[in-house]
């Protein structure tokens, strides 16, 4: 699998001039003859179901529309204006921000810290396979573990282990804590993973930098800091563009935690993502198409400000090593 | 490369010697966080799988230790036939099985012609073609869930295996195509040129050259799409809707609200070891295959 994986990355370069060159005239135009048929099918249901739904949530957000039964009704700004006041979306706003900006920094700082130590640990691909491990369990299995984990009387795991060291109960759970909680849970959770992509990096520096390093009597943040941190610039930046979009969109494990679970949380725990289905399929009330494809619209905004913003500021000078 | 070696299995290999910065504070510090962690993780399967044997007052009160009440009574499977059978997991599970397999082999039916147009017939646009659909991997499901309901009731595809099918086969292309891309790249251009020179017409060229040598991309785009699916809950919670039809996952989303009022929580945890179980063997048999696959494309 190595090989397989170190391939495309050294091929990537060349993605910009298409096609392999070098074969016969005749038969590289009977070649191209199968470009649309072979594109066709996966075009087409991209799309039908991402390209034009998006389009028209685009065009919904600007409606006020009650769902099945109501029609559609141009509002112009007032669904943003209204929703933009609303306590709800602010919350759900600034819990979103939370998760992308702190939850990025505890994750980003543990994964960091672990390349320190990984690069040559003996058992690290043990390690790794360990870590690694949360990012194949569904989200609300994990949800699910942390309730039990969590849970504010002192029946929960997290209150039993605190309890035989005398602490008092900690409402994990309660409206007011539980954001910092599902961060701690979606570091966890995801770290593994944003931990592999670093390593996968830090394999591909040649070791005898380290060694060089080492006999100049290096620390390990002084070889973090020359040598690690600049030659996996890039995928750092990639990897702070896959966080973002996962983080932004976060919803089984708050709506689980957060909530009794079939109905949605208490306002002060929501997300964007938990916006969204609330006012769309959540099972509480008539439905607000126009109020949850507003806020679909503020989610993708948030997506494309952040990771253009993040390109922006990783961009530099590529290092030849 | 020797530094990945050194971390695999050949037990004996000779360390590398100690060099003098090896006990820096922060090396040891990693050193502990990074064992705490693997630690927890290995709890936590523990825990998992333990509980589900257990009572409700074992689980609470006893929580690291072995189940004994229900292997006592002579029932050590009971929260598992509960799960199975009263909360409609056996059901879910064929659901899911066949959900899963169906739609990961027809994303990957789709995709893999699509991802070898765009990367090997050296079409003008193929480039920008590509990051379009890459593109897709970025927008978030909650943006386009609202009119893909409304057009799928209108023609009677809502709370239906088939037209959940539909939407994981689309919503699945962006990252299957990204992925496969990657593979068809880096294939070299000989074996090509060599079929192509023997007379094989183009379409022949692909099914008995290209797609065997892509063989490893494909059966990761396989397994990572049916991993991703298998786990897969906001849209099945928005277009599944009688429990005849619950995947998994959804299922399990159902029975948390259900388990916590009749405190079956027993049950509950079964529950969430089925869904999990199947994924972890699948990762203990896979691991470094579904590693790379989901690392893969950030990888430049």
């Amino acid at each position: 699998m190595a090989t397989i994986v170190a391939a495309p990355a050294k091929e990537r370069g060349a993605a910009g001039k298409p096609g392999p060159v070098g074969t016969s005239g005749g038969h590289l135009v009977r070649k191209r003859r199968l470009f649309w048929p072979f594109l066709t099918p996966a075009l087409v249901l991209y799309v039908v179901f991402l390209v034009a739904p998006t389009i028209v949530t685009g065009v919904l957000s600007f409606t006020r529309w009650a769902g099945a039964g109501d029609t559609p009704q141009f509002s112009g700004f007032t669904g943003y204006l209204r929703m933009f006041a609303s306590d709800s979306f602010r919350s759900a706003l600034v819990n979103t921000l939370m998760y992308v900006v702190v939850g990025g920094a505890g994750t980003f700082l543990l994964a960091f810290l672990f390349t320190m130590v990984l690069r040559d640990m003996p058992g690290g691909k043990l390690v790794r396979t360990i870590l690694f491990f949360p990012n194949i369990v569904a989200p609300v299995a994990l949800a699910m573990f942390f309730s039990f984990l969590f849970k504010s009387d002192d029946k929960g795991l997290a209150n039993f282990v605190l309890g035989a060291f005398g602490v008092n109960p900690v409402r994990f759970l309660a409206p007011e804590n539980v954001t910092l909680t599902v961060i701690g849970a979606l570091v966890w959770a995801s770290s593994g993973f944003y931990i592999t992509i670093l390593m996968a990096a830090v394999d591909r520096i040649p070791p005898y930098l380290y060694e060089d390093a080492e006999i100049a009597g290096a620390s390990a943040w002084q070889k973090f800091r020359a040598i690690t941190l600049p030659l996996t610039w890039d995928v750092v930046g990639v990897a702070g563009v896959l966080w973002t979009i996962n983080a932004l969109k976060v919803f089984e494990l708050v709506f689980v935690l957060a909530g009794p679970g079939t109905y949605s949380p208490p306002t002060a725990a929501w997300t964007l993502g938990i916006y969204v289905f609330d006012r769309s399929f959540g099972s509480q009330g008539t439905p607000d198409y126009g109020g949850a494809s507003a806020c679909a619209v503020v989610m993708i905004a948030l997506t494309s400000v952040f990771v253009v913003l993040l390109r922006r500021l990783m961009r530099r000078d590529t290092i030849q090593f | 490369m020797t530094v990945a070696d050194v971390g695999r299995k050949a037990p004996r290999r000779p360390k590398p010697a100690p060099g003098a910065g090896r006990r820096s504070p922060l090396r040891v510090l990693g050193m502990v966080v990074v064992l705490a962690f693997s630690a927890f993780n290995l709890l936590v399967l523990y825990w998992l799988i333990a509980a589900s044997f257990k009572t409700p007052v074992e689980i609470f009160t006893k929580p690291f230790a072995l189940p004994v009440r229900w292997f006592q009574l002579g029932r050590p499977l009971r929260n598992f036939a509960y799960a199975w059978d009263q909360a409609g997991f056996g059901d879910a599970f064929l659901t899911t099985v066949v959900l899963v397999a169906a739609s990961s082999a027809a994303i990957v039916l789709v995709s893999a012609p699509a991802a070898y147009a765009l990367t090997r017939l050296g079409v003008r646009g193929s480039g920008p073609l590509t990051n379009l659909i890459a593109v897709g991997m970025g927008v978030p499901f909650q943006t386009v869930i609202i009119p893909l309901f409304i057009g799928l009731s209108t023609v009677h595809l809502t709370d239906s295996l088939f037209g959940l099918f539909l939407v994981y086969v689309a919503l699945s292309i962006p990252f299957t195509v990204f992925l496969l891309t990657g593979f068809f790249r880096s294939l070299s251009d000989e074996m090509e040129e060599a079929a192509a020179i023997d007379g094989a017409s183009p379409l022949r060229t692909f099914f008995a050259v290209m797609l065997p040598l892509a063989r490893g991309g494909l059966i990761t785009a396989l397994i990572l799409n049916a991993i991703g699916l298998w786990n897969e809950t906001l849209l099945a919670i928005v277009f599944l809707q009688s429990q005849a039809h619950f995947t998994l996952a959804r299922a399990l989303f159902t029975f948390y609200g259900a388990a916590e009022y009749q405190s079956e929580y027993g049950g509950l945890i079964a529950g969430v070891t089925i869904l999990v179980l199947p994924m972890l063997v699948l990762y203990l048999v896979l691991a470094r295959r579904i590693i790379t696959g989901l690392t893969l494309g950030s990888g430049k």
